[in-house]
């Protein structure tokens, strides 16, 4: 996936948040925390946490993994499937096959220079998701992406997050 | 897509190999050493690998927080010592061969952190690694039997 050797150059643990960005541009922030909860209202809640869970792994973005495992896991979520998104193609009985097509798809738009997003990928997420499904999926994807090119440009820190007991 | 391929090493490999793994965590500390085998595993994607790793680590005390922010671990301020960070980067250097080597910065770290004897111990742990996850990966060993 060439995403490895960006460790090379960024060898400081130095590594502290930049720049405050809700307190900075509260209006962006707002605005895209309406774009998620407009993308996700109808979606099932476990699905849209995998989703998040698996972009902010591909883009490395600390913060958000750490708030959306956090958050899967207070909806209930099975650690398992959480520890496993990292490999989830070859996690054979974990994920339903809605949520693989799901997650195929994230991963495509995610990282859109490593081939667009093939015909055979949309094609599958068309199989499991009605058309207006598959449009508010592709919206929770493309929001979690701004949130993850948000958390890690600025380097918000992980680690202070704290799941609501009852979410969704 | 993956359906269990039910491949099996050969004895005297699977014997070879396990005591490989046994001699390559001597004189590393058991927590770095399940840091290793489970950030190769997601690099690999060895599902089976990753189930194992974590269930150990779990077991042996480790911090849910520092499990789910391995794939992120560059970004994780604060969550991983220097020497842990050494340690990754190397393991994801040797793992990814195919995307530059091991860059000098990677080693140089790695040896500031490491004496040559721990170090070469690394190494060893990450090879053993990286050959249980193509094993498990290529005959498709299902996840989610450890304990």
């Amino acid at each position: 996936m060439g995403l490895m050797r960006r460790s090379v150059g960024a060898m400081t643990n130095a590594h502290g948040p930049r720049m405050h960005f809700a307190r900075l541009a509260p209006e962006v922030h707002r605005a895209l925390a309406g774009v998620e909860a407009a993308a996700k209202k109808d979606l099932d809640p476990t699905l849209v946490e995998l989703i998040k869970i698996r972009a902010s792994q591909l883009n490395r973005c600390a913060f958000c993994i750490d708030m959306h495992t956090k958050d899967a896991l207070a909806g209930g979520e099975r650690p398992e499937r959480v520890h496993l998104l990292n490999a989830w193609e070859e996690a054979a009985g974990y994920y339903t096959d809605r949520e693989r097509a799901a997650l195929a798809l994230t991963e495509a738009v995610t990282v859109l220079t490593d081939g667009f997003v093939p015909d055979e990928v949309w094609a599958r997420a068309a199989e499991h998701f009605e058309e207006t499904e598959l449009a508010h999926v592709l919206g929770v994807i493309v929001a979690i992406n701004a949130w993850n090119r948000i958390g890690v440009t600025t380097r918000m820190t992980p680690g202070t997050y704290r799941a609501a007991p009852v979410k969704h | 897509m993956s359906s269990p391929r039910q491949g099996k090493l050969p004895a005297e490999v699977y014997q070879a190999m396990y005591a490989a793994t046994g001699a390559a965590k001597k004189g590393l500390d058991p927590a770095l050493v399940e840091l290793i085998l489970i950030r190769a595993s997601q690099l690999n994607h060895c599902a089976y690998c990753i189930d194992m790793h974590i269930k150990d680590a779990l077991a042996g005390g480790e911090r849910e927080e520092r499990i789910h922010l391995l794939a992120a671990w560059e970004e994780a301020t604060g969550i991983y010592t220097e020497a842990e960070r050494a340690a990754l980067a190397l393991t994801e250097a040797v793992t990814v061969l195919t995307d530059g080597f091991v860059p000098d910065e990677v080693y140089a770290r790695a040896a500031e952190h490491f004496d040559p004897t721990q170090l070469s111990h690394l190494v060893s742990l990450i090879g053993v690694i990286n050959f249980w996850n193509r094993f498990n990966v290529a005959f498709r060993t299902p996840p989610g039997h450890q304990r």
